[in-house]
C-alpha cells in the first residue's frame, strides 16, 4: 500500500466511469449525445407525417439486456430548416400534445412501437426497455435514477421512458425536465379494480388528489369510451356465398356454376363487432357515475363507432381452391399413372429412363391404335352425366347447343394496357373466357371436388378430344388466331402451335388433293406471261414485284413466296436458345450457329432464284438486306457480303431454284402435332399444375376484381415460374381476404363508412341485431383533463376486467431555498463555499456554492470566474446523517444512489488529494 | 436441375427447370459466376451491332465482319460490388425478313442496346419501330439503352446528338453515342445497363415483400436451388 501513487495516472484518469452502474449510465449519455438529443441541438419542427421512425441501441447492465430506442414521427421535411428547439418550445410542443391527445383513447393505434405516443401526445420518445421484466423495486429504482441522470447531464429535450414491470402490463414510467418544469409519466397497472377507481367520481377525486393544487381548480374535463362487444354477430344479415362442389349433385347440377370460381368465406367470417360509445367531452358535473348511481347511457352517447373482428382462420373458398393446385406442384407422377393408363399410351415413367429416344411415328400410332383397342374400354372415374356436359362446355362446338360458344374475338389483353396494376397481371395471360380459362377452372374445380382421379379423367379426355380434332383436321376453339403468342402461358401457345398445324394439314391436304400442276404458286402479270421465256426457266413462285427495283440482268426484280419461319413455343425457343448457348461463343461455334441459322435463308434464296431466274447474289441482297447493296456501285454487293467464306455467298452458292411450295418444309406439322400431342399427355401432375395454374390464377383475380378487390401492388418479373405462382396466390389470397372483410363491413354499415361515426339508421341497425340492448361494457374508458396554473395535467384510466391508470402530472422544479451555511472545512478549497440545502418539487438537493472567485472553472462549458455550484441530488441517495459532503460524493459505488457525475468528475481534477477518496479510499 | 432429369424422356418440347425464367439461373455447368444477364443488341442492318460487341467482348475491331445470320452471341463476365455477373451479349440480324426470328429471343432479355447509326438517317427513323417490338415481345421490366454508333464518321454524321438525346428522353431511356471503331463510350454502355439492371432488380425485390417472407416455400427450395439461390442481388 506504500507504492508511490503517479499523481499523473490520477489526473488523467477517470474515476467517473469505474463502476458498471456508472458505465451504464455513461454509456445513456453517450447514446443521447450521438443522437443529438440535447435541448440545443433537437431540430425544430412544425408538421409531421403519420409515420413513426425508430432507431435503437442496446446496453447490457446487471446482465440485463437493455435496448434503448428513439422513436419520432417523421417530420415533413422542409429543406434548409436549422431552427433547434429551445426549453421553451419543447415544453410548449409536450403540452399542446398532452391537451389533445385527450381526444384519443388508450387502445387507439398511432404505428408508434410503444403506446405511450399514443397515451400522452408524444411526438419524439426515449424507451428504454429490458428483455427480461425489471420487476423487483430495487432495480427499477436504479433504472429510472440512471435514467434521470443521464437525462439532466446531457440537457436532453426527448421525454424518456422505462418499461417496466411484466412486460405484459404496459407499464411505462418516464419523465421529462427542464430547469423550470418536470413531467412526470406514471403508469399504474393493477389486476382488480379498486373500488375507488371503478367509477368517475372516484377517478375525478383521486385525480384532484394527485394534482394537490393549492387552489381551486376549473371543472375537469372527461371523455369517456364505453366498449361493447357483440358476440352474436350471425344475426347480422349475412349473405352466403357460392357453395363449393354444389354441382357435383346430380339434382342441383348446372354447368352455369362451373363458369365461376368458388370465392368469398363459406361460414361467417367476423369473430364479433366491437361497438364504442364515445363521449368526446364533457364536465365533470354533467354526467354523474359513481357507486352508488350511474347516469351513463351508451344509447345517449354522442358518438358510436363500430370496427369488426374477423377471424384469424377466414377459410376462403377461391384460396382453398387455388392452394390445392398448387400443392400439386410438389407431385412428379406421370398425371395418366393416376388412371394406369401411362403404359397403354405409350408413356414412360419419367422417374425410370432419364434419356428418351426421339418419338417415332410408328410408336405413335401404336399409341393411337391402342386407344381404339384397350383404351376405348377405359371408364374414367366422372360420371358420363356430369362428364359430358364440362366436355361441351370446353369444346362447345362439338355440340350444336350455343349456349356456350365461345366469343368471336378472342382478346389477348395487352400488357401495359391502362397503368393500373391489376391483381396478378404478371401471371401470363390466356384469351379471358377462352378454352384454356375454361379448362383450367373447370379442373381446379374438379380437382377440388373429387381429388386427382377426376383431374386425371379430366386431362384423358382433353387431349382425346386434342388428338381426335387433330386427325379430323378440326381447329381447337377458344383459341387465339396466329402463332404461338408468347405473352400467353404456354398451354395456349400448345394449343395455337396446335391450331397452326391443324390449319396447315387442312390446307395441305387440299392443295396436294387438287392438282399437281403448280399454276396456282406463281402468279406472273398477264404481259409477262405472254413473254417468250425458255420452259425450264420459267419463274415461280412470285409475290410481287419489289417496287421498280430491276436484277443486274434489267429484269424486274419480283419478291417470292417464301415459307414462314416455323411457329414454336416459348419452351421450343429456349431449347433453340439453349442449344446454341452450349455451342460455346468462340468463332467456330458462331459459324456453326450461322449455319444453323440458314436454314430459312437458304429456302428463302432458293425461293427468289426460282421467282427471278437469272438472279444474281447482289439481287437477293438488294432485295433482302438493302444496305449491303450499293446502287452507287452499279448495285455491288457491300464490302461484308464479299468477304471470302461468308455464309451468304455459300449459301447462294448452293441454292438451287426452288419455289416455297416445293421446298422441305421448314415447318413439319405432322411432326409439330405429334409432339403437342404427346407433350400434354405425357405431363406429370405437377407439370401439369403449371400448365393449368396461369390460368386459375387469372381467372382467379378476374374473380376478386369482380367482387370488388383493388388492384394488385406487386411487380414481379425475372423470377421463375413457381415463385411467380406463390406471390399470385398470396395476392389472391389477400384480396379475398379483404373482399370478405369489406363485404361484412357493408352488411354492417350499409351507407356509411368504417372508421366514422354510425348514423341513425346504423345505430338502429346495430341495437336491433344486440337484440334491442346492449349487454354490460367490456371495457370502459374515461379520460381527465385540467389545467392548473402550471400546465394541463391529464389522467388516463381504463377499465376492463384489469385496470389501468396513466397520467403525466407537471411540477415546478424551481427550489424552494430552505437553509445556506458556509462550509466547515479546513481546505481552502472551501473558504467562502456555502453549502445551501434546496428542496425541489420532487428532489432535495445539496448544493455547494462556490464564490466568484474560487479559482475553478467550469466543468461544463470551461469558464473561470463564475459562481460555480455542485448538486449532489439527496432524495434518491440514502444519505447517512452526518455524512459528509465528500463521502456523499465518492460514495455512490452502492446501487440505489445516484451522483453527479460531473460534480465527481469536477472534484476528481480540481482536488487531486480528494480524488484518492474515488479510487483508493484505503490511501488516506 | 432434378426436374431437369425427371421429364427430360418426355418430348423436346420439356419446359420445366429450363422454362423458368433465367435471370437467375445459374448454368449448372459454369458455376464460375453469380449471375447471368442476357443482354440483346438490336437495331437496323449494318449499324454496327456485330462490331460493337466484337469490340466489348474481345476488344477488337474489324471494318466488316460478315452480317449476322439470324442471331449470335458473345459471353463476357464482368465484375460488379465483388459479384461475378456473367453477361450473355446476343447480336441479332438487323434485316427485317429477320424480325420473326429475332423477336423470338427477346424474351427472358434483361436489357437491351437499342442502336442506330448517326450516318443514316432510316436507321435513326426505325428506332420507334424497334422499341415496339421490345414493347411487345420482351418482357415488362427490361431495360433499354438507346445508342447512336459510328460517332467517329463526324463528317458524314446526318442524325445530330442533340436529335439522340431528344428521342431517348421522350423514350425514358438512356442514351450514349459511341465508336466501336475508336472504342468510345462502348464499355460505359454495358456498364451502365448491368447497372440500371441491378438497380431494377433490387427495386422490385423492395416490392415484392411477400416473397421475401417466404411463407410456406421452405422445401421448395431445395428442388430448384439455381431459381432462388440469392434474392437479394448486392451485384
Amino acid at each position: 500500500m506504500n507504492e508511490e501513487i503517479d499523481e499523473y495516472d490520477i489526473y488523467h484518469q477517470d474515476f467517473t466511469t469505474v463502476s458498471e452502474w456508472e458505465v451504464f449510465i455513461a454509456r445513456l449519455e453517450e447514446i443521447l449525445n450521438d443522437w443529438k438529443l440535447t435541448k440545443t441541438k433537437l431540430l425544430r419542427f412544425s408538421e409531421y407525417t403519420k409515420k413513426w421512425i425508430s432507431k435503437s441501441e442496446d446496453i447490457v447492465f446487471q446482465g440485463i439486456r437493455f435496448k434503448i430506442s428513439y422513436n419520432m414521427l417523421e417530420p415533413i421535411d422542409k429543406k434548409d430548416n436549422n431552427d433547434t428547439t429551445d426549453d421553451k418550445f419543447i415544453f410548449q410542443e409536450i403540452q399542446t400534445g398532452l391537451w389533445n391527445s385527450a381526444s384519443k383513447f388508450m387502445d387507439d393505434l398511432d404505428g408508434s412501437p410503444y403506446p405511450v405516443s399514443n397515451w400522452f401526445g408524444l411526438k419524439r420518445y426515449l424507451m428504454l426497455c429490458s428483455d427480461i421484466p425489471l420487476v423487483e423495486g430495487s432495480i427499477i429504482k436504479l433504472v429510472m435514477s440512471s435514467i434521470n441522470i443521464a437525462f439532466a447531464n446531457v440537457n436532453c429535450g426527448v421525454p424518456v421512458f422505462a418499461k417496466i414491470r411484466e412486460h405484459w402490463q404496459h407499464n411505462y414510467q418516464g419523465l421529462y425536465e427542464d430547469h423550470e418544469y418536470k413531467v412526470s409519466f406514471d403508469t399504474i397497472h393493477l389486476k382488480r379494480i379498486s373500488n375507488q377507481c371503478s367509477h368517475l367520481s372516484g377517478l375525478v377525486s383521486l385525480f384532484k388528489s394527485k394534482i394537490a393544487s393549492p387552489v381551486a381548480l376549473d371543472a375537469v374535463i372527461v371523455s369517456a369510451k364505453f366498449s361493447y362487444e357483440l358476440k352474436d354477430s350471425d344475426s347480422f344479415a349475412w349473405r352466403k356465398l357460392t357453395r363449393s362442389n354444389e354441382f357435383l349433385s346430380i339434382d342441383g347440377f348446372d354447368v352455369k356454376k362451373l363458369i365461376q370460381l368458388p370465392f368469398g368465406s363459406e361460414k361467417n367470417p367476423v369473430a364479433s363487432v366491437l361497438l364504442n360509445a364515445i363521449w368526446p367531452k364533457f364536465r365533470e358535473s354533467t354526467i354523474v357515475d359513481s357507486s352508488t348511481f350511474s347516469d351513463i347511457d351508451p344509447i345517449m352517447a354522442p358518438i358510436w363507432m363500430v370496427s369488426l373482428q374477423l377471424r384469424d382462420q377466414i377459410n376462403c373458398q377461391l384460396s382453398d381452391t387455388v392452394s390445392k393446385v398448387m400443392e400439386l406442384l410438389d407431385n412428379n407422377f406421370l398425371l395418366m399413372d393416376t388412371l394406369g393408363l401411362s403404359r397403354s399410351l405409350g408413356l414412360v415413367n419419367p422417374l425410370h429412363k432419364i434419356t428418351e429416344a426421339p418419338i417415332t411415328i410408328s410408336k405413335l400410332v401404336k399409341a393411337a391404335m391402342g386407344q381404339s383397342t384397350n383404351v376405348s374400354e377405359f371408364k374414367g372415374p366422372i360420371p358420363d352425366d356430369l362428364l359430358m356436359p364440362l366436355l361441351y362446355y370446353v369444346f362447345p362446338d362439338a355440340v350444336d347447343d350455343n349456349t356456350f360458344n365461345y366469343p368471336d374475338q378472342l382478346e389477348i389483353e395487352y400488357k401495359g394496357d391502362g397503368s393500373d396494376n391489376k391483381l396478378c397481371n404478371y401471371v401470363k395471360t390466356s384469351p379471358q373466357g377462352g378454352l384454356v380459362w375454361r379448362l383450367s377452372v373447370t379442373a381446379a374445380r374438379l380437382y377440388d371436388a373429387g381429388g386427382l382421379q377426376y383431374l386425371a379423367h379430366l386431362w384423358y379426355e382433353f387431349t382425346q378430344e386434342l388428338q381426335y380434332r387433330w386427325e379430323h383436321r378440326i381447329l381447337v376453339p377458344g383459341v387465339a388466331e396466329g402463332a404461338p403468342n408468347a405473352r400467353t402461358c404456354l398451354l395456349h401457345q400448345k394449343l395455337q402451335l396446335l391450331n397452326c398445324c391443324i390449319a396447315r394439314a387442312a390446307e395441305g391436304s387440299s392443295i396436294f388433293a387438287g392438282n399437281s400442276s403448280e399454276d396456282e404458286f406463281y402468279d406472273c402479270s398477264e404481259s409477262e406471261s405472254t413473254e417468250e421465256q425458255p420452259p425450264w426457266d420459267r419463274p415461280v413462285g412470285r409475290l410481287h414485284r419489289l417496287e421498280d427495283a430491276s436484277l443486274k440482268n434489267g429484269a424486274p426484280l419480283y419478291v417470292p413466296r417464301t415459307q414462314d419461319p416455323a411457329p414454336k413455343t416459348e419452351d421450343q425457343l429456349e431449347e433453340d436458345a439453349e442449344l446454341m448457348v452450349r455451342l460455346g461463343d468462340d468463332a467456330k461455334a458462331s459459324e456453326l450457329r450461322a449455319r444453323m441459322m440458314s436454314a430459312s435463308l437458304l429456302s428463302d434464296m432458293e425461293a427468289f432464284k426460282a421467282a427471278n431466274p437469272g438472279a444474281e447474289l447482289c439481287d437477293f441482297v438488294q432485295w433482302y438486306s438493302p444496305r449491303d447493296w450499293m446502287p452507287e456501285d452499279g448495285g455491288a454487293l457491300g464490302a461484308r457480303m464479299l468477304l471470302p467464306g461468308n455464309p451468304w455467298m455459300e449459301t447462294w452458292s448452293v441454292a438451287r431454284p426452288v419455289p416455297a411450295v416445293r421446298q422441305r418444309r421448314l415447318f413439319d406439322e405432322t411432326r409439330e402435332a405429334q409432339q403437342v400431342l404427346h407433350f400434354l399427355r405425357s405431363r406429370t401432375v405437377s407439370a401439369v399444375a403449371e400448365l393449368l395454374l396461369p390460368a386459375i390464377l387469372r381467372a382467379g383475380a378476374a374473380k376478386a376484381i369482380e367482387e370488388g378487390a383493388s388492384g394488385g401492388s406487386v411487380s414481379v418479373g425475372g423470377i421463375d415460374k413457381r415463385r411467380t405462382f406463390e406471390v399470385a396466390a398470396r395476392e389472391i389470397y389477400d384480396a379475398e381476404r379483404e373482399a370478405c372483410r369489406s363485404l361484412c363491413v357493408r352488411t354492417v354499415f350499409g351507407e356509411g363508412r368504417e372508421g366514422e361515426p354510425l348514423d341513425v339508421a346504423g345505430r338502429a341497425r346495430i341495437l336491433a341485431a344486440a337484440g334491442g340492448a346492449l349487454p354490460p361494457p367490456t371495457r370502459r374508458e374515461f379520460t381527465l383533463r385540467v389545467r392548473d396554473e402550471l400546465a394541463p395535467q391529464l389522467m388516463r384510466a381504463a377499465l376492463a376486467t384489469d385496470l389501468t391508470i396513466i397520467g403525466a402530472f407537471t411540477e415546478r422544479t424551481s427550489t424552494i431555498f430552505v437553509r445556506s451555511e458556509p462550509v466547515t472545512s479546513c481546505d481552502p478549497c472551501y473558504q467562502r463555499a456555502r453549502i445551501v440545502v434546496v428542496v425541489g418539487a420532487s428532489e432535495i438537493i445539496l448544493r455547494v456554492v462556490f464564490m466568484a472567485d474560487c479559482g475553478r472553472w467550469c466543468d461544463r462549458c470551461g469558464r473561470a470566474g463564475q459562481a460555480l455550484c455542485c448538486d449532489v441530488s439527496v432524495s434518491a441517495a440514502r444519505i447517512g446523517v452526518g455524512e459528509c459532503v465528500e463521502c456523499a460524493c465518492a460514495r455512490p459505488r452502492s446501487p440505489g444512489a445516484p451522483r453527479n457525475r460531473s460534480v465527481a468528475r469536477w472534484y476528481a481534477r480540481s482536488i487531486p488529494g480528494r480524488a484518492r477518496f474515488s479510487s483508493k479510499p484505503d490511501n488516506k | 436441375m432434378k426436374n431437369k432429369e425427371d421429364t427430360s424422356s418426355t418430348t423436346s418440347g420439356d419446359e420445366m427447370a429450363g422454362g423458368g425464367d433465367p435471370k437467375w439461373q445459374k448454368d449448372a455447368a459454369d458455376q464460375n459466376f453469380d449471375y447471368m444477364f442476357k443482354l440483346l443488341i438490336i437495331g437496323n442492318s449494318s449499324v454496327g451491332k456485330t462490331s460493337f460487341l466484337f469490340r466489348y467482348a474481345d476488344d477488337s475491331f474489324t471494318s466488316a465482319f460478315v452480317s449476322t445470320v439470324g442471331i449470335d452471341f458473345k459471353v463476357k463476365t464482368v465484375f460488379r460490388h465483388d459479384k461475378r455477373v456473367k453477361l450473355q451479349i446476343w447480336d441479332t440480324a438487323g434485316q427485317e425478313r429477320y424480325r420473326t426470328i429475332t423477336t423470338a429471343y427477346y424474351r427472358g432479355a434483361m436489357g437491351f442496346i437499342l442502336m442506330y447509326d448517326i450516318t443514316n438517317e432510316e436507321s435513326f427513323n426505325s428506332v420507334q419501330d424497334w422499341v415496339t417490338q421490345i414493347k411487345t415481345y420482351s418482357w415488362d421490366n427490361a431495360q433499354v439503352i438507346l445508342v447512336g454508333n459510328k460517332c467517329d464518321m463526324e463528317e458524314e454524321r446526318v442524325v445530330s446528338a442533340e436529335r439522340g438525346r431528344q428521342l431517348a428522353e421522350q423514350l425514358g431511356v438512356e442514351f450514349y453515342e459511341t465508336s466501336a471503331k475508336e472504342n468510345i463510350n462502348v464499355k460505359a454502355v454495358f456498364e451502365r445497363l448491368v447497372d440500371i439492371i441491378c438497380d431494377k432488380m433490387s427495386e422490385s425485390l423492395d416490392s415484392e415483400p411477400a416473397m421475401l417472407a417466404g411463407g410456406a416455400r421452405g422445401q421448395r427450395l431445395t428442388e430448384q436451388p439455381q431459381g432462388n439461390s440469392n434474392p437479394n442481388c448486392n451485384c
